[in-house]
């Protein structure tokens, strides 16, 4: 085998925390955060140059199983946390994780404004169609026709679609996984903690307890269609929204879409424009001066 | 191969094959480890005991693997890593389940010696190394043993009780 020059500075388990995870045996999370490691690993950043932001749900539970920096937070509101760490702190690694019922329906009202804004955030949602966590209430991302226990003779509302939502509101990079998947989801995680700018990683990540069965990661396996074996550019947003629309249907991985020319970030610009006031800023001992009649 | 990343099986050496293989039981040790941790932590002691057993025969196996690896080649740099490997020997996070039996824990260690017999049986024919090759198929023959000592304990299980897992799960609470 070639031997490498340089040996990754950092391993998966150097990202694993002491702390259990208390999911139910066999939920999706338990992959996810495995992708996660992973993908940090191949990242290279240090834990301590990292901050993760959730919400609630069991999936938010994800920053404690960390050895990076963690916040969990208020329900719904990771985006806008996550946010101001980035902006107080621009060369930190911020990345957010939450649920479908965190993202977008709780928090759905944060989700276009760190798209517009382009903060340069990690979204990584755990998409299982259901609250588990408060045990099986219809979720804003539940299909049609779902029996729960909030929807007892089926739900009669259409699901919010991510990739449609996010890639509509300008979102530089919208990609989908599964940890039925876990090399991939790892590639797609690290992937979209390179793009500098706001990115979305869907990942459809099963709820054991309360998920339908055919929403299950062997069922995952067996559906999954990735979008580079059919031939998808990830540069066209329109190509990528007209893929996006078979949400629900299809169970399509990878990238959708990818900004080739990122715009810069609003971290970068707030930079940019502190440096240009200081240029012009009156110096301190002037200060008074500022409010003294000559 | 699609559980290995950035490994040319045609022109891997023995001792990048070794470490290999060590990456492949502390892989599978780690999550036994993790299956059983999450097991007794959701009541279902059965299978939490049997996954702790198959974590102290990853365990085993990995130290005797070690132990080869130092003899040949002793402190030499390591250039495989763990990110280079996916669920080789190590059963899949999604298949574990709360209150599961003890025969439902043995089909998932079946299940993935069976996978990991697959995976050396692949890698064996892309190998050039024959001493790389001699080691695969030893570990291949005892993914073989593996499942053989499994089936036989599955055997010895008695019948299971067909009750509904749906009779354990916790009734809603109301504030």
């Amino acid at each position: 085998m070639k031997e490498p020059t340089v040996l990754p500075t950092y391993q998966a388990k150097d990202f694993k925390s002491e702390l259990k995870p208390i999911w139910c045996p066999g939920c999706g999370d338990f992959g996810v955060l495995q992708a996660i490691y992973r993908a940090l690993a191949a990242v290279g950043r240090a834990p301590h140059e990292i901050a993760f932001v959730s919400g609630i749900g069991c999936s938010s539970r994800i920053p404690g199983y960390t050895t990076a920096y963690g916040f969990n937070s208020v329900h719904g509101r990771a985006l806008p946390i996550a946010q101001g760490i980035k902006l107080a702190n621009p060369d930190l690694l911020v990345l957010v994780a939450g649920g479908d019922g965190d993202g977008f329906s709780i928090g759905g009202g944060h989700v276009p404004h760190a798209i517009r804004r382009n903060i340069d955030l990690t979204y990584i949602v755990m998409d299982n169609q259901i609250y588990g966590l408060t045990k099986g209430q219809l979720s804003p991302t539940s299909p049609k026709g779902l029996h729960t226990v909030t929807s007892d003779l089926g739900s009669l509302e259409e699901p919010v679609n991510p990739l449609l939502y996010t890639l509509a509101y300008g979102a530089g990079f919208v990609a989908q996984g599964t940890p039925a998947d876990m090399a991939g989801l790892a590639d797609i995680i690290e992937e979209a903690i390179r793009y500098p700018g706001f990115s979305l990683v869907n990942v459809q990540s099963p709820c054991v307890t309360f998920g339908e069965d055919d929403n299950q990661v062997k069922a995952h396996r067996a559906a999954m269609k990735p979008l580079s074996s059919i031939g998808h550019d990830p540069t066209n947003r329109i190509a990528a929204m007209d893929l996006a629309q078979q949400y629900g249907k299809a169970l399509h991985t990878g990238v959708f879409f990818k900004n080739p020319s990122p715009p810069p970030t609003y971290d970068a610009l707030v930079r940019e424009r502190q440096r240009s006031l200081a240029e012009k800023a009156v110096p301190r001992e002037r200060l008074l001066d500022m409010f003294v009649q000559k | 191969m699609d559980k290995t990343r950035k490994i040319d099986f045609a022109t891997i050496g023995l001792r990048d094959a070794l470490d290999l293989a060590v990456l492949i039981e502390e892989e599978a040790k780690e999550r036994y480890e993790e299956f059983a941790d999450s097991m007794e932590k959701h009541h279902t002691p059965a299978a939490a005991k049997f996954f702790r057993f198959m974590r102290g025969i990853e365990e085993l196996h990995e130290a005797k693997l070690k132990g080869q690896r130092s003899e040949l080649f002793g402190d030499a740099r390591r250039v495989v890593t763990r990110e280079m490997i996916y669920d080789i020997e190590a059963p899949e996070t999604g298949e574990p389940r709360t209150h599961m039996t003890a025969r439902a824990a043995l089909e998932i260690a079946l299940g993935a010696e069976t996978k990991a017999r697959a995976f050396f049986e692949q890698a064996i024919e892309r190998v050039k190394d024959s001493s790389v090759g001699s080691l695969f198929e030893e570990l291949r023959d005892e993914e073989i043993e593996h499942q053989e000592l499994v089936r036989k304990m599955i055997a010895k299980l008695p019948p299971e009780d067909a009750g509904d897992i749906r009779d354990y799960e916790d009734p809603p609470v109301t504030l």
